[in-house]
């Protein structure tokens, strides 16, 4: 599969990662036993504070919604893309490239 | 807005319209539900009736973290049908990726057909949805 897609919505207190019920049964049969999520919502503060020490938040966000390691998401997706649902920016990221 | 009572949830209703019809809250845990409700006079049909809803795309496509849960109701023969209830995520799913509904300037709509029992839109069967309080469980106080 070439990419998945994450929704970003910013909202008033920090951002909400969603997925479409069509990618989490998509992920479901590509990744039998994993449960993704609806959506993981991160507040601005809490953001603010966990990338000072870890670096970008959304390469944590990723497998945590989709419920399924890097090492075995790589096997079968080739980019993450997380879409701003306000203004259509795309952001990817590339697996191959993920430590 | 009696059915969530009904079931034990409390409900609010904004006192400035900004989209939402209606807050149903679960008051122990604070679990909160954002419901819009969309009503409809029903069309008799030779073997059912039909009903037409709009939904405003923005903020369909606006998916945050307390996901809205669209209901449409009918009134048909001096009565309230049984509402259709689809969560937003759900509907936006139908509406990307399964085409169901038509664009329209700034609104999606949505075209249900009623027969037997069972509720179509766009070839897609809703009947699953027909008062479906899923996300809405019965409280015992």
């Amino acid at each position: 599969m070439t990419a998945i897609k994450i929704n970003v919505y910013k909202q008033l207190d920090g951002y909400n990662f969603s997925l479409s019920p069509s990618i989490r049964d998509i992920i479901k049969k590509l990744f039998p036993g994993s449960h993704p999520a609806n959506n993981i919502f991160v507040g601005y503060d809490t953001k603010s504070d966990f990338e000072s020490f870890n670096g970008r938040l959304e390469q944590y966000i990723y497998p945590a919604l989709l419920d399924v390691e890097k090492e075995r998401l790589k096997e079968q997706v080739e980019t993450i893309e997380f879409i701003n649902s306000e203004t259509g920016k795309i952001e990817k990221v590339h697996l191959d490239k993920e430590k | 807005m009696s059915e969530f009572l009904v079931l034990g949830w409390n409900v609010a209703i904004p006192e400035v319209d900004t989209g939402d019809d209606i807050f149903v809250v679960e008051d122990e845990k604070g679990t909160l539900r954002r419901v819009q409700v969309k009503t409809s006079e029903a069309t008799i049909r030779e073997d059912g009736f039909s009903a037409q809803f709009q939904v405003p795309l923005a903020q369909l496509q606006t998916i945050g973290n307390i996901l809205v849960h669209y209901v449409f109701i009918v009134r048909y023969n001096k009565a309230w049908y049984a509402p259709v209830i689809i969560r937003q995520d759900y509907l936006l799913d139908y509406f990307e990726n399964k085409n169901m509904g038509s664009k329209y300037n700034d609104h999606i709509n949505l075209y249900f057909s009623y027969s037997k029992n069972k509720v179509i839109c766009s070839k897609l069967d809703l009947t699953m949805y027909i008062a479906d309080y899923t996300d809405f469980p019965k409280i015992e106080h």
